[in-house]
């Protein structure tokens, strides 16, 4: 028997030899499950790992030393949303072991681990029943392992907290003294073993601290920007303004002749690869420097001529022919339009990646959400295959949907292509990452909403001529209140041109939820109601929420919202915030509004004063959610708390301009992320006790902040917000 | 390129390094202390603060040529021997990170905040704390986290 095993790495840096020694470990437990991972869908449609087809790893999440100390996997990626915490609690809840005695490792890319991406809150539901199996299978090992030791019946052996006892012979052993003979157990089979029943959990819905808070606060090297390896060169790559512009030729011999120039080169006709100057240098303020000397002549390209001041012509050609929704001669009309303007993601990590290519083989160093796509963006575009890419995942400092593309990776790898042997760490200027980002659309809402006062209090017609550039999020009839309005339209077109755009928290529902619930809050003004009561007694005459196909997620992209889980949220928001319970002065109000997004629903309610000359201040979010069970309560009041004010922040303060083809923002000063003298004074988050598996909660409290904010200053005002963002209004009043 | 002096930490370094890189950089590349993070490279974010002479400053804008002998402390020289400052403890119990990222930074400012200010008001942190942005806008932590650590000494 081999009693003893090294110690757990220490450090983060050591990830690679946890892999090693649980292969090569033949007396700790090392267990693992391979399911069916149902989401995120993105990932699976792209021929990623969540469809199935790879067999199971044992060794990918658990390790138990004789010593009882317990390495837990985390299986995707760390962005801030809690995924490092939350995933490795699943596990311990059903393993039956001491938070206290576990330590957390982020996994490599590795097919074991199913989908590996960080998308749509999707990590904790994507992972949730398929960490309890894990967890419950070592369990059901140590307890087999025991029982046979004890010569007596499983069915007698019972475990608490790392430690296995058999009542009536009053024998007791620790799962690290157990661990070896565990690990030479099979792995068992389905329907062998049980799950708890969640009355029973003892960790889940606590509240615990984030396993890196230590590293964090020391500033110990987590992150990708944060790696180094010896020997390692830094660089810089140039692209060009206008998305998709070709670089032609550059000043190549001047720049390699500024100090610390290694190399200097065009890189370009790699598929996938934007084309550019790459810069290799002995240190990052090198590549800076030299950027900033370098002067390339660029092929601009077809997406030269977009512009802001275009999309919206072409947006109003579109939006100005409203076909008929429905309404009657007779009847008063309620028309406006919503304009919201393309984002950035602005993480407070710039893009960036570490990669070294020796033998033919690519290592790379990757703050990412979605690991998969960029490996598969170097096998593509290099020519390699998946086995002879790995991928390490780094804490990410931010993701908000920026680094599910990971073009960074294919960036790198093609410079380190040509440096074989020599590690390279690109890090992108701030400038870059806001001119290269994959921006959240621009969108514009055209409503009609038709009333009659012989039927008072209703809204008989509505219609919605939606309008976005593109990317992701359609609208439908589906979806609240068009699916409680009879006769409801609702029509979807995107704007031609082709400019990079993707997923920011919360896709669709970060500018429609705004949109939707604004006009909900005019549609109650129109007919006389107070604003909470009307979502519910729309919400009251709701057809049942279509059900969500297996696998699939409600809101978006799956059924719509359900009445039965959101009027209780409402509720408990509006006996929260105190709704109708206060007869504010002129000047300050609450407004309300509701979002599903993720399968998750929120209710918020904003309580905000604007001063006579037009200053705003939101004194009071309250937020009531269902996202069905609380993994992580500390992690998941952050992620709520944190999302309200994010969402509040771009509403209020943020904007990207197009102009001959290039973003005009390029850094903080120009693009104002909210602030903590802007921050509402108080931020609440209440949850309502869920019979549901968890939900996700990286986005669902993000759509209904701003709208809830808006409804209060118009409450408080008069003015109705109807353009993004909100500074640019003008909110005076007398 | 030039060789320069500086003490970080309390401890005596040499760099060799144009006389235009900034400390940022001189921390982050050529002595391999990481915790002071590059956000926007024009002081608008504070992710790069750390003190010079017990003052918060953005590093990205303090080029190593005329940095001088400012004595420079850097988040990783906050604890002693191991033992986290009040703050620091305060920021893992009120569990106030989310990505991470920015709350170096975040720390420096509320360090040199409660060296000048032992009790500071809400709007005393807000004024001390408004130039250290967090993209995922943990703020409402970092208040309570102040106040705990306030408290605590």
């Amino acid at each position: 028997m081999n009693a003893v095993l090294e110690p757990p790495p220490r450090r983060e840096i050591d990830r690679r030899s946890f892999l090693k020694l649980g292969a090569l470990a033949s007396g700790g437990l090392l267990i693992g499950t391979y399911l069916e991972f149902g989401m995120p869908q993105a990932e699976a449609a792209a021929g990623g790992f969540g469809g199935g087809g790879a067999p199971p790893n044992p060794n990918a999440y658990i390790r138990i030393t004789p010593d009882g100390k317990v390495a837990l996997m985390a299986p995707n990626s760390e962005m801030g949303q809690g995924a490092k915490t939350a995933l490795p609690m699943i596990i311990a809840e059903e393993l039956d072991v001491p938070w206290a005695s576990v330590t957390v490792y982020q996994a490599d890319l590795n097919a074991a681990f199913g989908s590996q991406a960080a998308v749509g809150s999707g990590s904790t539901p994507g992972n949730y029943t398929r960490l309890r199996q894990a967890g419950a299978m070592g369990r059901a090992m140590l307890i087999t392992a025991a029982a046979q030791q004890w010569g007596v019946p499983e069915s007698e052996c019972r475990t608490n907290q790392g430690v296995i006892l058999h009542a009536a012979s009053g024998k007791k052993a620790t799962y690290g003294e157990l661990a070896t003979a565990a690990a030479a157990l099979p792995t068992p089979a389905a329907g062998s073993y049980t799950l708890k029943d969640a009355k029973n959990f003892k960790l889940l819905g606590t509240r615990v601290p984030g396993v890196d808070n230590a590293k964090i606060v020391t500033g110990t090297p987590l992150f990708g920007i944060d790696q180094k390896l010896p020997g390692m060169l830094y660089a810089n790559f140039v692209r060009c303004p206008v998305n998709g512009g070709k670089a032609v030729s550059a000043n190549l011999d001047e720049v390699k002749k500024l100090p610390g120039v290694r190399d200097a080169f065009i890189l370009d006709g790699i598929a996938g690869l934007n084309s550019g100057v790459a810069i290799v240098t002995d240190s990052t303020w090198h590549a800076f420097s030299a950027a900033g000397k370098l002067q390339v002549q660029w092929d601009e390209g077809a997406s030269a001529s977009l512009s802001s001041d275009s999309f919206e012509k072409q947006a109003d050609a579109i939006g100005n022919a409203n076909a008929s929704v429905g309404i009657q001669d007779n009847w008063q009309v309620l028309q406006a339009t919503y304009r919201y303007p393309l984002l950035a993601h602005a993480t407070m990590e710039p893009q960036n990646c570490t990669a070294l290519y020796k033998d033919g083989k690519m290592e790379m160093w990757c703050p990412t959400q979605m690991p998969s796509a960029g490996q598969r963006l170097v096998t593509a575009g290099l020519g390699m295959q998946a086995s002879d890419v790995t991928v390490h995942v780094t804490r990410v400092g931010g993701g908000f949907g920026r680094r599910g593309s990971n073009e960074f990776s294919l960036e790198v790898a093609a410079i380190a292509q040509k440096f074989e042997g020599t590690p390279i760490k690109l890090t992108w200027l701030r400038e870059q990452d806001f001119h290269q980002d994959n921006y959240r659309s621009c969108g514009w809402h055209y409503f009609t909403a038709g009333h009659d006062s012989s039927v008072p209090g209703k809204i008989l017609a509505l219609g919605d001529n939606f309008i976005k550039k593109g990317g992701p999020g359609n609208m439908s009839t589906g979806m609240f209140p068009f699916n409680v309005i009879p006769g409801a339209k609702v029509n979807s077109s995107t704007i031609p041109g082709d400019f990079p755009l993707g997923y920011w928290r919360a896709p669709g529902d970060n500018g429609d939820c705004w949109a939707v619930q604004s006009f909900v809050d005019e549609m109650a003004h129109a007919v006389g109601r107070d604003p909470l009561d009307y979502r519910l007694d729309l919400l009251a005459t709701a057809p049942a929420a279509p059900a969500a196909g297996a696998g699939a997620r409600g809101g978006r992209g799956g059924g719509g919202m359900p009445a039965a889980r959101m009027i209780p949220v409402i509720k408990l928001a509006g006996e929260k915030a105190g709704w109708g319970k206060t007869k504010f002065a002129r000047g300050r109000g609450q407004g309300i509004a509701i979002s599903y997004t993720n399968n998750a629903c929120v209710a918020i309610i904003a309580e905000v004063t604007v001063t006579q000359a037009g200053v705003l201040h939101v004194d009071r979010m309250v937020a009531a959610v269902d996202a069905g069970l609380i993994v992580n309560l500390s992690s998941a009041e952050n992620q709520v708390q944190g999302s309200m004010i994010d969402g509040l922040g771009a509403a209020w303060f943020l904007k990207v301009t197009v102009d001959k083809g290039r973003v005009q923002e390029d850094n903080f000063d120009v693009y104002p992320l909210m602030r903590i003298s802007d921050a509402p004074t108080v931020v609440e988050a209440h949850f309502i006790s869920s019979p549901l598996d968890p939900t996700g909660l990286g986005e669902p409290a993000l759509p209904p902040s701003a709208p809830a904010v808006c409804n209060a200053i118009f409450a408080a005002t008069g003015k109705r917000i109807r353009t993004l963002p909100i500074k640019d209004e003008d909110l005076k009043w007398s | 390129m030039a060789t320069y002096q500086l003490t970080v930490n309390g401890v005596n370094k040499s760099v060799d390094v144009e006389a235009d890189t900034p400390l940022l950089w001189v921390l982050r590349d050529s002595l391999d202390m990481v915790g002071t993070k590059y956000g926007c490279g024009i002081g608008e974010c504070g992710a790069c603060t750390v003190h010079l002479d017990g003052k918060a400053q953005r590093s990205c804008q303090m080029s190593i040529g005329k940095l001088g002998a400012a004595k420079v402390t850097t988040i990783e020289g906050l604890a002693k021997d191991g033992k986290l400052t009040a703050l620091q403890q305060a920021w893992c119990d009120h569990d106030v990170p989310q990505c991470g990222y920015c709350q170096g930074g975040q720390l420096m400012s509320a360090t040199a905040l409660l060296a000048a200010k032992p009790k500071p008001t809400d709007k005393e942190i807000d004024a001390a704390m408004s130039g250290n942005i967090c993209r995922c806008a943990t703020y409402t932590r970092i208040r309570g986290a102040i106040h705990a650590a306030a408290e605590a000494k």
